[in-house]
């Protein structure tokens, strides 16, 4: 089963801990907020990354769904 | 406050790095370099050099271009020298072990594990006083200033209190090595050696019976798994006194000195309102942090402002170059701590902030951004604020102040005065 990370952009305030530790699966726009690299989540280790990336996100802004 | 600079022009002879006027008062050779040369290749030093606040931003979040570890050819990294520190965070550049290695423990110095610590801010910070406030005057430097941040580094560890005069000894003959070299980094290191000695069974014992100390925390942290080798642990903890001790020190003392001599005028306001002491961090890390220079490695070849900068080099970030940018602030050389152009709250990683405000480059960006920014600006404001309070009608002892230096910003020497007298009521 595939999952998709969404990033709400109004809680996020670009503490940048998503993008700084997990490259792989975001980047950083003009404005400082994140872009998703990867649609959908097919592979395990991704899956971890972004498993990680919500669980740390200080502003609760990533879900995995 | 701040009389215009001078105008130096275009020519820059890179001796004036070594010299005492630079380390005094770099800002005029700044604003040179962010004039006329905002690509410096220093052939007398042998590396190259970024000033303006935009360039120094850019190279801090371009990890594919910029590593802070040496770069090699036939192999990913030479490891930076680890004889001072054992192997620690700082020195495994951009790399997958480095961000391992700061995530084990980022996450103690920030949130709720930050917050459960600042009582203990308080009352190290009051006791400190308590020695001093008899006497009706004090030098800040030698009596608070370096007195506060290490004991509440030994208090978070959950080192004995008794033990804590002797740690603080260790702190004190570790960061003159560091600073002065030759003899004194013989006595640095032995101090350190002794440290590790002192903190060795400790580890062993928390590892397997562990508390809610700090010490406990990173020897039982784990990420995916893996935990932190002994080593990593002693490294951490040795590194800790110096990244995390001895700069936040070096602020507290800073913030006073601004006060008491650049704008006595905005102390009456911090006077009223204490969580002004915030405002007085940030403009600090902005207007003369403690940190001036990071030095970073080209991981590839760099085109910026005309100028190519080779493969391999090496270079200096000057973000106290890029914090004085008219580029990014108005009347840069104006210390304010009512500024409305800077943002005044807790930093970001990132850099980037919701109230479109630019923020000061005081603690770096992006990958080496600093651990402990969260907790260098509570514990600053927290202690100036107990200072403030427990001095009553405080004022400088001096009229005159011979001003802010490093030892050598080049090399990333931590600025702060010398000495500060204090006078106030008994
Ligand atoms: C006002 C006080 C402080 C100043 C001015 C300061 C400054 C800095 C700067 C400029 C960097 C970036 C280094 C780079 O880009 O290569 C940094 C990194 C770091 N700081 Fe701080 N710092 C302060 C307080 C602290 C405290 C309290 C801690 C304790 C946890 C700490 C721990 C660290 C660590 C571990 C790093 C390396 C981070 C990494 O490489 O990922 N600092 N600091
Ligand atoms: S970790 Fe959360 S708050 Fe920080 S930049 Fe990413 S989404 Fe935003």
């Amino acid at each position: 089963m595939s999952k998709t990370v969404t990033v709400d952009r109004d809680k996020c305030y670009m503490s940048g801990e998503c993008y700084y530790n997990h490259p792989e699966l975001f980047r950083m726009d003009e404005d400082g907020y994140p872009v998703v690299l990867v649609g959908k989540i097919e592979d395990a280790a991704l899956e971890q990354h972004a498993r990680e990336a919500a669980e740390v996100c200080p502003a609760a802004a990533i879900r995995l769904s | 406050m701040a009389e215009a600079l001078p105008d130096l022009g275009p020519n820059l002879d890179p001796r004036v790095f070594d010299s005492e006027a630079f380390q005094r008062d770099p800002f005029p050779v700044y604003k040179q370099l962010r004039d006329h040369h905002p690509v410096f290749h220093d052939r007398f030093h042998n590396r190259w050099i970024l000033s303006r606040y935009w360039d120094v931003d850019a190279a801090f979040q371009d990890n594919g271009s910029f590593d802070r570890a040496m770069y090699k050819p036939d192999g990913p990294y030479d490891f930076g020298s680890r004889h001072v520190f054992g192997p620690n965070i700082l020195e495994y550049g951009n790399s997958d072990e480095h961000r391992r290695l700061r995530n084990i423990v980022a996450g103690q110095f920030v949130g709720q594990k930050l917050n459960d610590f600042l009582p203990m801010i308080d009352r190290i910070s009051q006791e400190v006083i308590e020695r001093f406030i008899d006497d009706g005057e004090v030098e800040i430097v030698s009596q608070f200033s370096s007195q506060v941040p290490i004991r509440v580094i030994s208090n978070m560890l959950g080192l004995p209190r008794e033990d804590e005069d002797t740690f603080v000894g260790w702190y004190q003959d570790l960061i003159a090595g560091l600073g002065f070299g030759g003899e004194y980094l013989a006595r640095g290191l032995k101090a350190r050696n002794d440290m590790w000695d002192y903190i060795d069974p400790m580890i062993a014992e928390r590892r397997t019976n562990p508390g809610e100390d700090l010490l406990s925390r990173i020897c039982t942290a784990e990420l995916a798994g893996g935990r932190m080798s002994v080593e990593e642990v002693k490294g951490f903890v040795a590194l800790l006194l110096a990244a995390g001790g001895d700069t936040t020190d070096k602020a507290i003392a800073n913030m006073w000195y601004h006060m008491m001599y650049t704008r006595p005028d905005q102390f009456a306001d911090v006077r009223d309102e204490p969580a002004l002491w915030e405002n007085v961090f940030t403009e600090m890390m902005r207007y003369d942090p403690v940190v001036h220079a990071q030095f970073r490695y080209t991981t590839r070849e760099v085109a910026m402002h005309g100028e190519v900068i080779p493969e391999r080099a090496g270079v200096i970030l000057y973000l106290g170059a890029g914090n004085r940018d008219e580029r990014a602030f108005k009347d840069p050389d104006v210390f304010d701590i009512h500024r409305d152009d800077l943002h005044m709250g807790r930093e970001n990683r990132s850099g980037r902030y919701k109230d479109g405000k630019n923020g000061h480059l005081g603690f770096g960006i992006g990958q080496h951004f600093c651990m402990g920014y969260a907790m260098a600006r509570q514990e600053s404001a927290i202690a100036c604020t107990m200072l403030a309070r427990g001095l009553k009608n405080v004022r400088p002892k001096f009229a005159e102040h011979d001003g802010i230096i490093a030892p050598s910003i080049d090399s990333g020497g931590f600025r702060a005065p010398r000495e500060l007298w204090l006078e106030f009521d008994r």
